[in-house]
C-alpha cells in the first residue's frame, strides 16, 4: 500500500542552506563553528583561534586593484601571463610541481597537466607526508577520527608534540575539559605541554631519554606482555596506563618529528597494534594543511600512487626518496618549477635558479618581489578556497571531506582554473 | 544530435524482454530506438555473428571511497612491476593509471569499460566519507555510479533503537541520511558489531547484545529493513552479515534471514557467510543449506563474492572481522580505522592460494552458490572487488559458470580433499549466455531499480556491449567489439575510445524533515559544534562528480 510521507525539499537543489556556513580553512583541523568578518584586517567572530587569524591577515583585505599576474615582473593579463607559462611548460624537459597548496578540483586539475608534462609532483609539506606514507607501506596502521576521539578516548598521549602550537583549536575541538568528555588524562611524552590546559583532566609529562626514537621502541616493547628489563619507570608506568585504559589515542605530529622519522612513526603505530589485541586504541596524525591531505588523496585515487610520483605517458614512478622537492632542486634533477600555494601566500617556492611559474594569492606579489623571486617568474594571481572561492578540503584526521566556501568575492580564477588552462593550451599544441 | 546508429544482425540477449535471437537494435540520442527496417542511419555497425547485451551492472565493487584508497596507498606494490613502473596502454586518451587489485579510479573505468562493463556502485560509504566517496567515484570515467551508505553502526541508529524509538523516528532518520549522503541504497556490515569493536567487544553474533547499547543485530536488521521498506527505495537493506569468515557462520546467516521478518533483504558477498565446520578441518561448504533458504525465500536476494586465486586486497568496513583476520594478511600488514561514530574500515592484502584447503573451499563454495540457486533473478554476479578479487577476472568467472570441462579443469588444480569432496564436481549446470546477462545486468538493474538499464527495449539507455562469439568464453568478454555508453561509443575492440563522464544513481526519500533537529540533540556530545551529516546538495554533488549527469530515482515509500 503506497503512503504519503512528509516530504523534503528533495526535488529541489537541496544543499544545506545555512548561509552562515563557513569552513576555516587555514589548518586542517577545518572548524567550523566560527565565521570571518571582513575587516581591515580581517577578524573572527566567534574564536580567537591565532592561526586562523594569521592565516586571514597574511591574506590582507579584498583587493581587486593590484595586477593579476606578472610576466618576468611586468604586469601582464591572465591570457598572456598562461600564454607565457605554457611556453615555459612546454619548454622545461623534466619540470617539479611543488608546494601544492590547492583544494581537490585543484589537485584533478594537477594531476591532468603533470601527465602532459611528465612532471613530479610533491607537495610543501611532502616530507613529512612521505615518512607517514612509508611508515604506513610497510606496517600499516590503526586510526580514529576526531569524533571518535571526542566520544571515547579515555586517555591521550601527545607523542613529540605539545598539540596546541600549531593546531590551537585542538583541545577544544576534542571536547577535553566538557563535562560530557570521557577523557581523564594528558600525557606528554617527550614535548612540554603547552601553557593553556583544559581544566578537570589530569595532565603528566613523561620526559623521556630526549630520544623519541628509542624511547617509543621501549614502550611498543612495554605494552607487550613481555617484560623489557631495565625500562624507564616513567615510560613502564605510561605502558601499565595505556593497557589499563579502554581506548587510548596515540597523537603525533609529523612536523614535530625527526628525519627519517617513518622507523619513529612506525613504533607508534606498532603500539597501537599491540594494544589492540587486549582493549581499544588507535592513533591519531596532526597534519595535513594547505591542502596536503586532499592532494595526497586525489593523486592516490587517480593514479593508484601518492605523491612523490612522476606522471607521464610512459609509467608512473614513485619515489618517496629521490622524488622529494629538496632533493630533486639540490641534485639539479629538474629544470623548471610550477609552485602552488593558495592559502598562504608566504609560502614562497624555495630558492633556485630555476625558471618558475608560480601561483598564489594577490599578497604573495609583494612577498615574491621582496624576496627577489620575480625574474624569470611567471606568477598568476588565484582565489583561495574557503575565502574567495568555494571548494573541498580532507580534514586532519583522513576520512573527512567538507565543503570550504566563499565569503568575498576578488574575481579570481580558482587554481583549477588556471592549470586546466594550461593543460588546455599543451593539448591544443601537442 | 548524435547520428542515429543501427546494430546490424547480432544475436540480441536481452532477458529483460524475453529476447534471445538475432535483431537488429537502433540508437539515437543515447537511447535504444525502434528503427524501421530500410530507415536510413549515420552508422551502420554490422554485428552479423556477435552476441549484443546491455551493458554490464556491477551492483557491488569497491570502486571509490576511503577504504580502497587505503588500499592503494597501503600496496605501492600493486602499481609497479617489481622496480620497473607498471606497464601503462599505449593509449592517449588515457590518463595514466595504474594498479591490479587497487586501480587507481581512471585504471578503474578504463578496464570496466574494456570488458563492457557500464555501471559499477560503491556498497561501503560511511557517512562521515560521502563527499570523498562521491569525488572518487566521479574520477571512474565512462561508468554510472552511486554508492550504499552504511547504517546501522552508527551511535545515532544504536540509541534510537536502545532508547525504544518508534519506526517513524527510524524511518526518518535513515531517510535524512540517505539524502545527506546521497546514497542510492543502505549497507548493514556486521550489524551493530564495527560500533561493539570501538567497546572491545571481539564478537557479535545475530542474538547476542551489543556490550554498550544492548541491542541484538535482529533488532537492528529489523529496524533497517523495516525503515527502507516505508521510506520505499527501490534497492532493499544491503547486507554484510554476522560472522564473516568464520567457520560455522551459515547459522548466522540464516539467523539473519530470518531476521529481516519478511522485508526483502539483499545479502552480499554470501560466500563469505556460507561456512559449515564439518569435516577433519572443521571448515566445510554450507552452499547447499544457504541456496536451499535463497530458494524458499522470494524476498531475498543474494550476490556471491566469488574468490578467484591470487593477489589482492580485503576492503571493508567490518573492522570487528579485519582485526581479527590481519594475522592472515600476505604482505603482512594491515590498515584499520574507527570512523566518526558512524562506521569503521579494515584494509587487509591478501594473497588466495590453489594448494591452501580454505581457499581452494572458498573457491567452490562461491560457484556451489552460483549453481545451486534456481532463480537467476535473484543472484548477482560478483567477487566483491577487489575482496574476492579483482573485477577483471570476471571474464574468467563466467567461463567457470558456463563451462563445466573448464571448471572441472581447475578444480583439479586445487587442494586434493577440496577435489576429491567438494560438491562442485557433481554439478553438472552450465549456465547460459543468457543466464549470464541476467546475473550481469538484468538482475543488477531490477535490484536496484535501474528500470532503464540492464536492458535493450526501446527507450532504454543505449548502454550496449557487442562481443565476439568464441568457444572460449573467457576470450568473448574480455574484449568486446563495442561498448556503447549512453549511445557513445567508448570502447572498439578492446580498446577505450572515449572517455565520457558516468552519471551518480541516488534516492530521493521523502521523510520529516524535523529529524534534524534530533539528530543535532543527540550527537551535540560527540560530535558538539560539527554540524552532523551535513547535506550534500545537488550542485555540490555535481561538482564532485565531475560535471556528470544526475539521475535521482524516486522513492515509493510503503506501510509496514
Amino acid at each position: 500500500m503506497s503512503l504519503a510521507l512528509p516530504t523534503t525539499a528533495a526535488d529541489q537543489d537541496d544543499a544545506d542552506t545555512r548561509t552562515d556556513a563557513w569552513t576555516c580553512p587555514f589548518c586542517a583541523l577545518l572548524c567550523e563553528s566560527w565565521r570571518p568578518v571582513a575587516t581591515d584586517p580581517p577578524g573572527l567572530q566567534g574564536s580567537d583561534c591565532p592561526r586562523a587569524l594569521a592565516g586571514l591577515a597574511a591574506l590582507g583585505p579584498s583587493d581587486t586593484a593590484s595586477p593579476r599576474a606578472l610576466v618576468d615582473g611586468a604586469p601582464a593579463d591572465l591570457v598572456t601571463a598562461l600564454d607565457a607559462a605554457a611556453d615555459r611548460l612546454r619548454a622545461w624537459r623534466q619540470p617539479l610541481f611543488g608546494g601544492l597548496g590547492t583544494d581537490i578540483a585543484g589537485a584533478r586539475a594537477l594531476y591532468r597537466l603533470a601527465a602532459r608534462c611528465g612532471a613530479v609532483c610533491d607537495h610543501a609539506d611532502g616530507e613529512w607526508l612521505s615518512q607517514a606514507t612509508r611508515a604506513v607501506q610497510d606496517r600499516g596502521q590503526f586510526i580514529t577520527t576526531l569524533g571518535e576521539l571526542r566520544s571515547r578516548a579515555t586517555l591521550l598521549v601527545f607523542v613529540g608534540t605539545p598539540g596546541t602550537a600549531r593546531y590551537p583549536e585542538l583541545f577544544r575541538r576534542a571536547g577535553l575539559g566538557e563535562p560530557e568528555s570521557p577523557c581523564r588524562g594528558l600525557v606528554f611524552l617527550g614535548s612540554a605541554p603547552p601553557a593553556a590546559l583544559p581544566a578537570g583532566v589530569e595532565v603528566d609529562v613523561v620526559a623521556g631519554s630526549g630520544d623519541l626514537a628509542a624511547d617509543l621502541q621501549q614502550l611498543a616493547a612495554l605494552v607487550d606482555p613481555q617484560r623489557l628489563r631495565g625500562a624507564d619507570p616513567a615510560l613502564a608506568a605510561l605502558a601499565e596506563r595505556l593497557l589499563a585504559a579502554p581506548y587510548a589515542v596515540l597523537v603525533w605530529e609529523g612536523a614535530t618529528l625527526p628525519s627519517e622519522s617513518a622507523l619513529v612513526i612506525e613504533m607508534l603505530h606498532r603500539t597501537v597494534g599491540t594494544l589492540n589485541r587486549s582493549t581499544r586504541a588507535a592513533s591519531f596524525a596532526l597534519g595535513g594543511n594547505d591542502g596536503a591531505h586532499g592532494v595526497q588523496q586525489t593523486f592516490t585515487w587517480l593514479s593508484g600512487l601518492p605523491l612523490r610520483t612522476r606522471v607521464s605517458a610512459s609509467g608512473l614512478v614513485h619515489e618517496p626518496r629521490s622524488h622529494g622537492s629538496d632533493r630533486l632542486l639540490a641534485g639539479g634533477a629538474v629544470d623548471g618549477l610550477l609552485w602552488i600555494s593558495s592559502f598562504d601566500p608566504a609560502r614562497l617556492p624555495p630558492t633556485t635558479t630555476l625558471p618558475h611559474i608560480v601561483l598564489g594569492p594577490p599578497a604573495m606579489r609583494q612577498a615574491l618581489a621582496d624576496a627577489g623571486q620575480l625574474g624569470d617568474t611567471v606568477w598568476v594571481a588565484v582565489a583561495t578556497p574557503g575565502v574567495n572561492a568555494a571548494g573541498h578540503l580532507f580534514r586532519i584526521d583522513g576520512p573527512v571531506v567538507l565543503p570550504v566556501q566563499a565569503w568575498r568575492d576578488e574575481g579570481l580564477p580558482g587554481v583549477a582554473r588556471v592549470l586546466s588552462g594550461l593543460a588546455d593550451r599543451l593539448e591544443a599544441s601537442s | 544530435m548524435s547520428p542515429t546508429v543501427r546494430i546490424r544482425g547480432g544475436r540480441v540477449v536481452d532477458p529483460v524482454n524475453g529476447i534471445d535471437g538475432i535483431a537488429d537494435l537502433g540508437v539515437r540520442d543515447g537511447r535504444i530506438v525502434a528503427l524501421a527496417p530500410h530507415e536510413p542511419v549515420g552508422q551502420e555497425i554490422d554485428a552479423t555473428g556477435c552476441v549484443v547485451m546491455a551493458g554490464g551492472i556491477d551492483m557491488h565493487s569497491h570502486i571509490g571511497g576511503g577504504k580502497i584508497n587505503l588500499a592503494r596507498l597501503l600496496l605501492p606494490e600493486d602499481h609497479r612491476r617489481g622496480f620497473a613502473p607498471a606497464a601503462l596502454r599505449d593509449n592517449p586518451l588515457e590518463l595514466p593509471s595504474c594498479g591490479d587489485c587497487a586501480p587507481g579510479t581512471l585504471a578503474t573505468g578504463y578496464r570496466y569499460a574494456e570488458m563492457g562493463y557500464t555501471a559499477a556502485f560503491e556498497p561501503a560509504m560511511s557517512a562521515g566519507n560521502a563527499r570523498h566517496a562521491h569525488l572518487e567515484m566521479g574520477d571512474v570515467p565512462i561508468l554510472d555510479h552511486g554508492a550504499y551508505v552504511m547504517l546501522g553502526n552508527d551511535e545515532l541508529f544504536l540509541r534510537l533503537l536502545h532508547d525504544g524509538a518508534p519506526p517513524e523516528l527510524l524511518r526518518d532518520y535513515v531517510g535524512h541520511v540517505v539524502h545527506a549522503t546521497k546514497a542510492m541504497g543502505v549497507k548493514v556490515v556486521n550489524p551493530g558489531g564495527i560500533s561493539a569493536f570501538k567497546f572491545n567487544q571481539r564478537r557479535l553474533d545475530v542474538d547476542e547484545r551489543h556490550v554498550h547499547w544492548e541491542i541484538t543485530p535482529r533488532q537492528i536488521l529489523g529496524a533497517l529493513a523495516r525503515a527502507l521498506h516505508e521510506l520505499g527505495l527501490a534497492h532493499p537493506l544491503h547486507i554484510h552479515a554476522s560472522n564473516l569468515g568464520i567457520p560455522g557462520n551459515i547459522d548466522s546467516t540464516l539467523a539473519t534471514i530470518d531476521a529481516l521478518d519478511g522485508f526483502r533483504g539483499h545479502l552480499t558477498h554470501v560466500q563469505f557467510h556460507a561456512y559449515g565446520q564439518d569435516g577433519p578441518k572443521k571448515f566445510s561448504s554450507a552452499a547447499l543449506r544457504l541456496a536451499e533458504k535463497v530458494n524458499a525465500t522470494p524476498t531475498v536476494s543474494i550476490d556471491v563474492g566469488q574468490i578467484l586465486f591470487g593477489q589482492t586486497v580485503t576492503a571493508s568496513g567490518d573492522t570487528m572481522r579485519q582485526h581479527a583476520n590481519a594475522g592472515h594478511g600476505s604482505p603482512r600488514k594491515w590498515i584499520g580505522a574507527d570512523l566518526e561514530c558512524d562506521a569503521g574500515c579494515g584494509v587487509v592484502p591478501f594473497r588466495y592460494r590453489e594448494q591452501s584447503y580454505v581457499n581452494a573451499l572458498q573457491w567452490a563454495i562461491g560457484l556451489e552458490l552460483f549453481l545451486l540457486v534456481d532463480d537467476p533473478w535473484r543472484i548477482v554476479l560478483t567477487t566483491d572487488h577487489p575482496n574476492g578479487a579483482p573485477f577483471t577476472s570476471y571474464p574468467h568467472l563466467i567461463r567457470l559458470l558456463m563451462d563445466k570441462p573448464f571448471r572441472d579443469e581447475q578444480l583439479a588444480r586445487l587442494h586434493p580433499d577440496v577435489a576429491a569432496q567438494s560438491a562442485l564436481k557433481d554439478i553438472r549446470r552450465e549456465l547460459s549466455l543468457s543466464e549470464i546477462a541476467i546475473l550481469t545486468r538484468g538482475a543488477p538493474a531490477r535490484l536496484l531499480g535501474l528500470a532503464d538499464r540492464g536492458q535493450l527495449g526501446a527507450g532504454a539507455a543505449a548502454d550496449i556491449a557487442v562481443y565476439r562469439p568464441a568457444a572460449n568464453a573467457e576470450a568473448m568478454f574480455s574484449t568486446p567489439a563495442w561498448v556503447f555508453k549512453d549511445g557513445v561509443p567508448v570502447v572498439r575492440d578492446g580498446r577505450v575510445i572515449a572517455t565520457p563522464v558516468g552519471g551518480t544513481h541516488f534516492a530521493t526519500p521523502g521523510f520529516d524533515p524535523g529529524i534534524e533537529a534530533t539528530i543535532t540533540r543527540h550527537t551535540e556530545r560527540h560530535m558538539r559544534d560539527v554540524p552532523r551529516h551535513r547535506v550534500i546538495g545537488r550542485d555540490e554533488l555535481c561538482a564532485c562528480c565531475n560535471g556528470g549527469r544526475l539521475l535521482p530515482a524516486a522513492c515509493f515509500p510503503q506501510v509496514a
